[in-house]
């Protein structure tokens, strides 16, 4: 297992304005496949993605990507793994000032002195992938929030990366939208062997597509294996998570003072 | 009590703790020797957007503001029988203090809070997140381009108000007025000192040029990522960089024109 | 936009700050292009030179015919020492010409106006006004006429 991991987080804790996010994760994804992390929204799911990109860095233990530890790299050696991931943001994140077709070519242009005309051809290449060619003078102001997002994979695998992540890729798609994307993340992995890291709370499409899977909560990791490993965890937070219960071991109140005295009932 | 100093100390440490982060933020921009190549066009784009646009706004105060002192000054200087000067109090007014600083005032209004605007909804769009995660720093790529921009900007914009002030000024001095145009240049150009007041003037707008830039991509770049973060980051541009203007204006001619 | 117009907007920006600073140097400040302009040095004592400051002018029945180079303090006679350079073409001062300091207008600058003398010599390069008469000093003015002398 340890050789084939791609990631591998190890007693990761981390806490953000006094509050504990992470209280030792350990976490391996595996390469080339896709692996999903779910968990209940706040459980700081995106949180781990910055901590793999280096964005975030953890109080204590290690974060290793390809074998560098992250939160030790000097910039320019974090810098120049970024080049080789890439990820893919709740909103899309296009930079707005620039065409649908400007966009894709952006990091091209940066990373690469790749000459005009063959930047041209990548661009469309990755914009035929999507199957946004069409939409290549438009501007993101005028795309609709699923062709916003294949617009960005786009842009996210324009330097062939090892890696993807994908930050709640489902979340407010309508289900063709959906549909699409499950398809591009499902073809992505496969005809390019991309390591695909996808974190969600929309179970039923990511289990759908997910070699690996984890869930966290609390700052932990409940449960892992593949789909049908969890679909019969004996754990009861587990299932309650999948099945999406309203009540069980996460309760449906956040935690509150006892309702009788907040109503100015009871005894006193 | 004990809350109200607890909230005072808290306040402190506040600004402290954001002057030092606007300083770090400050060193990350300048690190980054922008690259001729890529960064050139970044930065023509940027000096486009932040200078070219506040010409007209520049260009039409100026005219007015030196069309006023013009005004004003012969109605004050006529009481003196001295309404030639008039010329040389325009020139310096200007030259030395009203161009640097109105320029600067009518830069953070105008280009100031759209660039904190741009930057912080770049930050909640995921903008700047994204382009770090493509391994390409923000700072050099967004923050760097847009600071150079107001450093160069703005001692143009300030030259050219002082210019079309004077020239406003003229207009209703001579044209309207009927001062003598002789003793109306004549008496600017033996007052005007190039190197003590046209380049001290210019100094000045240098310096403000860097500070409405500084604070106004910092202002963007530091903002809360909502709505309410990202209005109250360009009231806040606009104000700190009004304040910070009047403020290095007084320091700086004291320095520059004050006797010690 | 094309990058290429937004550059040559951006160039014709950085010309007309150019121009504009041209302006303010030439034009407002006074500064001429021909720097090398030839001139000579006279000098001229005054018992009190009142607010004159270099860079003021020299003139001639109200023609301006140099500038005023720098004013020191002579310590042996306690008079100030103006130094005056006088444009070159203007070459015949007469030796017993005066320099009176005066005033535009009530409160304007102050100037060197030079009376012309009848004098057949002529002032030459490093040599000196023999007659002078100083500023006229308002405060004095005012104080002697109300004490009656």
């Amino acid at each position: 297992m340890g050789s084939t991991a791609y990631i591998s987080l190890k007693d990761v804790v981390f806490s953000r304005s006094g509050r504990r996010i992470f209280d030792g994760i350990t976490l391996d994804i595996p390469r080339g496949k896709i692996t999903a992390i779910m968990g209940p929204s706040g459980t700081g799911k995106t949180t781990l993605l910055r901590l793999i990109g280096g964005q975030l860095r953890p109080d204590t233990g290690s974060v290793q990507v390809d074998g560098h530890e992250v939160p030790r790299l000097k910039r320019k050696a974090l810098y120049a793994l970024r080049e080789k991931m890439g990820m893919l943001f709740q909103s899309g994140a296009l930079f707005t000032d620039l065409s649908v077709f400007e966009n894709v070519a952006f990091p091209l242009r940066v990373h690469t002195k790749l000459p005009e005309d063959m930047i041209h051809d990548i661009v469309l290449m990755k914009l035929e992938a999507v199957g946004l060619r069409g939409a290549r003078h438009l501007m993101p102001s005028e795309l609709s929030g699923g062709m916003t997002r294949r617009v960005a994979l786009a842009r996210s695998i324009a330097l062939d990366p090892e890696l993807i992540m994908y930050d709640e890729p489902f979340a407010g798609q309508d289900p063709i939208a959906m549909g699409v994307l499950v398809k591009l993340i499902r073809d992505l992995n496969s005809s390019m062997g991309l390591t695909s890291v996808l974190v969600s709370h929309d179970v039923p499409e990511s289990l759908s597509i997910c070699h690996y899977a984890c869930i966290i909560a609390d700052g932990k990791v409940i449960g892992e294996g593949t789909p049908e490993e969890l679909k019969a965890h004996p754990s009861d937070q587990v299932q309650q998570f999948l099945q999406g219960q309203p009540d069980g071991p996460v309760p449906f109140h956040y935690p509150a003072d006892d309702a009788s005295r907040d109503f100015g009932l009871g005894g006193a | 009590m004990l809350d109200r100093i607890a909230s005072l100390g808290r306040l402190g440490l506040d600004i402290v703790a954001s002057l030092g982060r606007s300083g770090r933020f400050l060193g990350g921009v300048l690190a980054g020797v922008p690259r001729p190549v890529s960064g050139f066009p970044l930065l023509v784009k940027q000096i486009y957007a932040v200078g070219v646009l506040s010409l007209a706004i520049v260009v039409v105060s100026g005219l007015f503001i030196g069309m006023v002192l013009g005004l004003q000054g012969y109605t004050i200087l006529s009481d003196y029988g001295s309404e030639s000067a008039i010329g040389q109090m325009i020139a310096l007014t200007l030259v030395r203090e009203l161009g640097p600083v109105v320029t600067a005032l009518l830069f953070a209004g105008r280009a100031g809070s759209a660039l904190t605007a741009e930057i912080g909804l770049m930050k909640a769009t995921e903008q700047l997140s994204s382009m770090e995660m493509m391994g390409v720093d923000p700072l050099r790529r967004v923050i760097a381009p847009r600071l150079w921009a107001g450093f160069i900007a703005m001692p143009i914009l300030a030259v050219i108000f002082s210019v079309v002030g004077i020239w406003g000024g003229m207009l209703v001095g001579v044209e309207w007025l009927g001062v003598f145009e002789g003793s109306f240049w004549g008496n600017m150009q033996s007052s005007v000192d190039f190197l003590d007041d046209v380049m001290n003037g210019v100094i000045k707008s240098v310096v403000f040029g860097f500070v409405c830039a500084w604070i106004a991509v910092f202002q963007g770049y530091d903002c809360v990522p909502t709505s309410a973060g990202i209005s109250s980051a360009t009231t806040k541009t606009v104000v700190y960089s009004s304040l910070a203007v009047l403020g290095l204006d007084f320091v700086l001619t004291a320095v520059m024109f004050g006797d010690f | 936009m094309a990058q290429r117009t937004i550059e040559i907007v951006v160039g014709l920006f950085m010309v007309a700050g150019l121009a504009a600073l041209l302006v303010l140097a030439l034009q407002v400040s006074g500064l001429s292009p021909k720097a090398a302009e030839s001139t000579y040095t006279l000098y001229a004592n005054f018992n009190d030179t009142g607010g004159l400051t270099p860079r003021g002018k020299i003139s001639m029945a109200g023609v301006t015919v140099g500038t005023i180079e720098s004013i020191s303090l002579d310590k042996e006679t306690f008079q100030a020492r103006v130094k005056m350079s006088i444009q070159s073409e203007v070459d015949n001062i007469p030796a017993d010409s005066s320099a009176v300091i005066r005033t535009s207008g009530l409160l304007g600058e102050q100037y060197i106006d030079i009376s012309i003398g009848g004098d057949m010599e002529s002032l030459q390069e490093g040599d000196t006004f023999y007659s002078t008469q100083s500023a006229m000093n308002l405060e004095r003015l005012i104080s002697n006429f109300a004490s009656g002398k």
